[in-house]
């Protein structure tokens, strides 16, 4: 009968997503479908569900799914019909079978090894796809040998035979001496069901008793002698969606998927021109792919910002509500005075609202800081001021604080200090600034800020303060044992004096104390020669091009010169 | 260093500060600019007035070996005094009327008014009257470079112009047309001036 010649039972319990193979692709499904074996009715598939896939058709059972679901291969499908129906005849659709491509139909399920880059393709094919290898896209040759599995009963006899660990399937051989094959290479005796030597991989001779191998011969298993009304199964659809069936039905049959090549690989190349050149255009066509998806994903993004657009609309809206409302009940509540916890729970909630907003960064400018906000705020501040003196000026051994050895710091590696101590939960540079101000509070010696000539702000304590650090720089320049310098300083010099400031820093600093007029300058340009300048620094450092810097010799000068 | 005042080869006496560093940079702070200036613009009066010396140029602060060496670089403490702060100063000078662009509309050069033109016509005036030169013509030459050297010798002819202009407006003075160019002619103080 068609069903049982043309058809492969499986097992219908597992997912129809899991019977298709890799390359397979699900179509169609009708539910309420049974089968008409030739012209009969198939009494064991009544009612089951059809699936269509572009190489497949399934029948699965809807009562006992394990053992009546079958499948039908598409290439068999020479032609179709469809009959709509009439009064209590259900629409059916007729599939007349050819059994051709037989060999192919009948290769392993297991996979194979290919001869040109030994790759062992898995099983899980379809059939198509699985005369390409996969990796290198040669076509399987006729000679390439399913991955070779050994019977247990095959291990079972070599333990009983006379034990020679080391070669045991010498010993099998010797326990089955009258179908073993003897390799022409190598002359090892190779189990019967090997195809190619398994010492050498040379090809075995066949034996004659050995019936053919299904891709050595190819042809029908059987006569094709039975009539045409045989050879056909017709599908009846009980519940009707039987036209959208059908459609899909012809659409998968005319595409002929069984026998193309999987993938993006042109049909004329199919058979042998693939190799290389496919690998490359599939890399080529899954980066084309990926680009597309990234600019839908960037579409995407833009629409979410034109939307964020319309929120802050929302926010202002809601905003300006609040504000009319929260107005119109103080001025309601205040003359009548209507009982008191109404007229304060309203400004809660608005306040709530408006913190919300504002941590959403869509504070509007006519908000006004309500008192609330401010204590929140305030004390949210007056933390982090702890905590930030607790990171500048912690006396444990383990973790110095950033500033006990150094008593200047510019405030970006404070900010930077600052967020890797926290780790989490980072801080934007205007909350650090906001910060600063209550910072004097909590420490001591008190750190303050000040901001210098250049606009550059840095946390310093007391004494780096302005007038401070003019006394000490005075110090450092009148300061007996500076031998020939005679109170002239280089910036640098200044620098490696006071530790733990950066030279710009004191460049900074020094800048600072001359517009207090507490120093003057000396330009490196007016040196007349500079190897003698060079001399004169002996010992020191020498930085030519310099500014150094002298205790102010122009404040209170008289003229003493000729009369 | 310690400071101290210095006398130079041709017996001047630098002030103290000239031994500064600092001395020979343009100074930022503007109050130190000020007594740096003022100290320069007196030193270079002072020096004028002992060498006798009428211009200044800024190049004089560039190349070693002219009559303002000893004063615009210090040799000892190894500085000198940049052209761009010099410019700087002379501006100062002309715009405190102690000198003058000269010749007019540049700023490289000028005029050092270590006497003040009314003071140059005063001494002229003297001068002439001394020598008994008065309602005789006398040309530019004879007044800047007599026989017997005095206090206007090799003064600058514009210096000059500039103290008969002052001596004609008291009408104590003419200037005549005469064959070999311009001279002058000087008249009896009226007493009122």
């Amino acid at each position: 009968m068609a069903l049982q010649r043309f058809t492969n039972s499986v097992d219908g319990t597992i997912p129809i997503q899991a019977l298709i193979y890799n390359d397979e692709e699900l179509f169609t499904s009708q539910d309420g479908v049974g089968i008409y074996d030739g012209s009969q009715k198939s009494p064991e598939h009544q009612s089951g569900t059809v699936h269509v896939t572009n190489q497949r058709l399934f029948y699965i059972d809807a009562s006992k799914s394990a053992r009546k679901s079958f499948s039908l291969s598409l290439a068999h499908v020479s032609k179709t019909e469809h009959y709509s129906g009439l009064f209590t005849s259900s629409a059916k659709v007729t599939l007349y079978l050819e059994s051709q491509s037989q060999s192919q139909s009948q290769s392993e399920e297991g996979g194979w090894e290919c001869e040109v880059c030994a790759y062992r393709n898995p099983p899980g094919k379809s059939l198509s796809a699985a005369r390409i290898c996969g990796l290198c896209g040669v076509p399987r040759s006729l000679s390439s040998v399913p991955t070779p599995t050994l019977t247990p009963k095959q291990n079972n006899s070599s333990s009983t035979s006379i034990d020679n660990p080391l070669f045991p399937i010498s010993s099998a051989s010797s326990a089955l001496p009258v179908s073993s094959i003897a390799c022409p290479a190598c002359t090892f005796l190779n189990h019967p069901s090997m195809r190619t030597c398994e010492m050498c991989s040379t090809e075995l001779p066949r034996l004659a008793t050995r019936p053919a191998t299904p891709s050595a011969g190819p042809g029908p298993r059987m006569d094709n002698n039975e009539d045409n009304s045989n050879s056909m199964i017709k599908l009846s659809f009980r519940k009707g969606g039987d036209k959208p069936f059908y459609v899909a039905l012809k659409r998968c049959l005319k595409g002929r998927a069984w026998d193309s090549v999987p993938g993006s690989m042109s049909p004329s190349s199919a058979a042998d021109g693939v190799r290389l050149a496919g690998i490359l255009h599939t890399v080529e066509s899954t980066a084309q792919s990926q680009t597309t998806h990234m600019s839908s994903a960037l579409q995407d993004l833009d629409a979410l910002m034109v939307k964020a657009r319309d929120m802050v609309a929302l926010a202002a809206d809601l905003n300006q509500r609040l504000t009319s409302s929260t107005s119109a009940s103080a001025s309601a509540s205040s003359p009548a005075l209507i009982s008191s916890s109404t007229a304060e729970s309203e400004p809660e909630e608005a306040t709530f609202i408006r913190s919300s907003l504002s941590q959403l960064g869509l504070q509007m400018e006519n908000a006004p800081v309500t008192l609330d906000m401010m204590k929140d705020e305030r004390r949210w501040v007056e933390e982090l001021a702890k905590e930030l003196a607790g990171i500048l000026q912690s006396q444990s051994q383990s973790q110095r604080g950033l500033m006990s050895t150094r008593p200047i710091l510019s405030l970006d590696e404070v900010w930077g200090g600052w967020n890797r101590a926290r780790g989490v939960a980072l801080l934007p540079p205007s909350t650090l600034l906001q910060v600063l101000p209550h910072l004097p509070a909590y420490t001591d010696p008190p750190i303050h800020m000040r901001t210098l000539s250049s606009g550059l702000m840095v946390l310093h304590t007391p004494e780096y303060g302005r007038e401070a650090f003019a006394e000490r720089v005075k110090g450092l320049l009148t300061g007996t044992g500076r031998g020939k310098g005679g109170g002239v300083m280089s910036t640098t010099e200044i620098a490696r004096y006071l530790q733990g400031m950066t030279i710009g820093l004191v460049l900074e600093m020094m800048s600072v104390v001359e517009g207090d007029g507490e120093v003057c300058r000396d330009d490196a340009r007016s040196v007349i020669d500079e190897r003698r300048e060079g001399e004169a620094e002996l010992g020191g450092m020498v930085v030519l091009g310099e500014v150094k810097w002298a205790v102010n010799v122009f404040r209170g000068w008289v003229w003493d010169g000729e009369a | 260093m310690a400071l101290s005042t210095h006398t130079t080869t041709t017996g001047f006496l630098l002030p103290s500060i000239h031994s500064q560093a600092a001395f020979f940079t343009q100074q930022v702070h503007p109050g130190s600019l000020l007594t740096q200036t003022d100290a320069w613009i007196t030193l270079i009066l002072k020096y004028a007035r002992h060498r006798r010396l009428f211009t200044i140029r800024v190049e004089d602060c560039e190349a070693p070996g002219n009559e303002w060496h000893e004063v615009l670089r210090n040799e000892r403490i190894n500085r000198k005094l940049l052209p761009s702060y010099l410019s700087y100063i002379l501006n100062r000078m002309v715009s405190d009327k102690v000198a003058a662009y000269e010749p007019p509309k540049q700023d490289r050069s000028v005029l050092i008014y270590w006497r003040l033109p009314e003071e140059w016509a005063e001494i002229l005036h003297e001068w002439v009257t001394s020598t008994g030169n008065l309602n005789t013509i006398m040309t530019f030459y004879e007044i800047t470079d007599p026989p017997i050297e005095t206090q206007l010798s090799g003064l600058p002819l514009p210096l000059l112009r500039q103290a008969i202009v002052i001596l004609s407006k008291t009408n104590r003075a003419q200037i005549i047309a005469i064959a070999e160019g311009e001279g002058v002619r000087f008249f009896q103080s009226t007493g009122k001036t």
